[in-house]
């Protein structure tokens, strides 16, 4: 759907970052504190941002398992989900669960990030950044 | 009753949006005419045809003719509003135009009072249509309705939501449902109210697209998911159709035909950090936390002085958390509210309900975005609706569209 996701200048670093198996949220080193979604400058201080690393440690803030044909693009049955990272907690992440059912999630309950690729991503096995239960 | 000026004064809380400051038009406009076209499925019917029948509909219901209009408000970013151009081709008239695109259904059905208000008071136009159509059942049998453009168009939905599923709205909205829950012990069969309410509603609707189709709470929680913990029954429904009512000044709107709806009162929010919703701050919450109580303070009333509202209940919990938003019951607490019939159309205020979406909402009469809501309450006022709440004098609008929220307060006028 993104032709350019690893190169944009303002999101590519996400998604490089993950084909190196590694989570990075941008972050304002004059605040200390996340900016998500990514600007070049921070909205708060107006300095430069950059991208730090994250543990991957997250919590789940809330999810829904699509079960009926809702989005041609994405076969069902899937979870989606906002998951607050550990050191960034006014900030949520849309991603998707993996390795658990719906039976066994509840909101709150800490997660781990993996990386696996995404259906209909481009480039072919771009991976991405997701989650499951930790 | 706090003034706007107080309510100016007063720290935003909370912190995660704010209230538009809106200058205070209470009493200045009233509805003089609504039409509308009838609503269905897939029809094959253009939006300008049917805004144009909707329009007709309304003048004649004004007692005007076409020739008196001066005004016509449409919504921008819906596909083939009408134009001047169309307005004058359709009806033979010359003359010209106060046009402005701030108008139409979702936020802009409760906020357009407020903007003809301006207009008229500077003396651009004496009577104003607002009119809206949609023909997205005909978009999606046609295979027109790209339901994924808009996200893929906002460059951060695009890169950060789009490649993970979350979309399009059902899913945004299941997400927050399930924190709803999560937080404050809202069940589905609390969830499930709603539906069943609007569904009762629309079957003593007769231009409601659910009028034959009966919904029970057990009939609700047998159904399956879509995108859990909503089901189809949660979501609004794709129909054709179109609305339009006539604005004018509110001592003008005496002398017309029916009873004039006055708009008392008039609101509007945004969340910071638009569109981007995933990241508001509560997503527990709607910005109409940030736009009920400005019209409150414009119209003088607070929730409790409500007959009869109309929420945007593009889902059944975007309903329950305006409904909290509003003020009828604490944040969490609406679950609890909406049981016991409390939003049927036969348990006033003076019961302990507050009547809601007593045409059917969006969830059983039709998705017009919400100009069939305010369309619905004028009938309420008038006494004319089919399922009249018993001397309703005082109603609401809630509008909303995920970052923006507007409140429209109406009031029964004297002949
Ligand atoms: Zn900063």
């Amino acid at each position: 759907m993104i032709a350019d996701k690893l190169t944009d200048p303002v999101c590519g670093p996400f998604w490089r970052a993950a084909q190196e198996r590694r989570l990075e949220l941008c972050w304002c080193t004059q605040c200390d504190a996340a900016v998500w979604y990514p600007l070049a400058h921070c909205p708060r201080c107006a300095a430069p941002t950059t991208w730090r690393r994250l543990s991957g440690r997250a919590s789940l803030h809330s999810w829904s398992e699509v079960l009926l044909p809702i989005n041609p693009a994405f076969p069902e049955p899937y979870i989606t989900a906002l998951v607050v990272p550990e050191e960034a907690l006014g900030t949520r992440l849309v991603t998707q669960l993996v390795d658990c059912a719906a039976a066994d999630l509840r909101c709150d309950m800490p997660l781990a990030v993996c990386f696996r690729p995404l259906v209909g991503q481009e480039p072919d096995g771009c991976l991405a950044p997701v989650f499951k239960p930790a | 009753m706090q003034s706007l000026d107080q309510l100016k004064r007063r720290s935003v809380t909370p912190d995660w949006g704010a209230s538009t400051a809106l200058a205070d038009v209470s009493g200045q406009t009233a509805i003089a005419g609504i039409g509308e076209t009838p609503h269905t499925g897939a029809s094959g019917r253009t939006t300008k045809a049917m805004a144009l029948l909707a329009v007709e509909r309304a003048i004649a219901d004004a007692g005007l003719e076409p020739g008196d209009i001066d005004g016509l408000m449409v919504g921008f970013g819906i596909e083939d509003q009408l134009t001047p151009d169309d307005f004058r081709a359709h009806f033979q008239t010359g003359n010209p135009l106060w046009y402005n695109t701030q108008g139409g259904a979702m936020v802009w059905a409760a906020t357009c009072m407020h903007t003809a208000a301006q207009a008229i008071a500077a003396g651009q136009a004496t009577h104003v249509v607002n009119a809206f159509a949609v023909d997205w059942a005909t978009r999606r049998t046609e295979g027109r309705l790209a339901h994924s453009e808009y996200h893929a168009d906002e460059p951060m939905k695009a890169h950060f939501e789009l490649p993970y599923g979350w979309f399009p709205q059902p899913v945004y909205f299941a997400t927050f449902a399930r924190r709803h829950m999560h937080e404050h012990g809202t069940t589905e069969a609390q969830l499930g109210a709603l539906p069943v309410a609007f569904r009762r509603h629309a079957n003593g609707h007769p231009d409601a697209v659910m009028k034959d189709r009966t919904l029970s709470l057990e009939d609700y929680l047998h159904r399956p998911y879509l995108a859990s913990p909503f089901r189809v029954e949660d979501c609004c429904m794709i129909s054709d159709g179109a609305g339009a009512f006539v604005i004018t000044a509110a001592e003008r709107a005496r002398h017309l035909r029916h009873r004039p709806v006055i708009a008392e009162g008039v609101g509007h929010g945004r969340i910071h950090g638009a569109p981007y919703i995933a990241q508001q701050g509560d997503i527990t919450s709607t910005p109409q936390v940030f736009s009920a109580p400005w019209a409150y303070a414009m119209a003088e009333v607070g929730p409790l002085d409500l007959d009869v509202i109309a929420v945007y209940d593009c889902f059944s919990m975007t309903a329950l958390m305006q409904i909290e938003d509003l003020g009828f019951c604490g944040k969490g607490e609406g679950g609890s509210f909406v049981q016991d019939n409390r939003l049927h159309f036969d348990r006033p205020r003076q019961q302990g309900g507050i009547p809601c979406n007593t045409h059917g909402g969006f969830l059983s009469h039709a998705y017009t975005l919400g100009i069939s809501h305010v369309i619905e309450l004028v009938k309420q006022l008038r006494g004319t609706a089919p399922n009249q709440v018993r001397d309703a004098e005082l109603a609401a609008y809630a509008g909303f569209t995920a970052d923006e929220a507007s409140t429209l307060i109406l009031r029964r006028g004297d002949r």
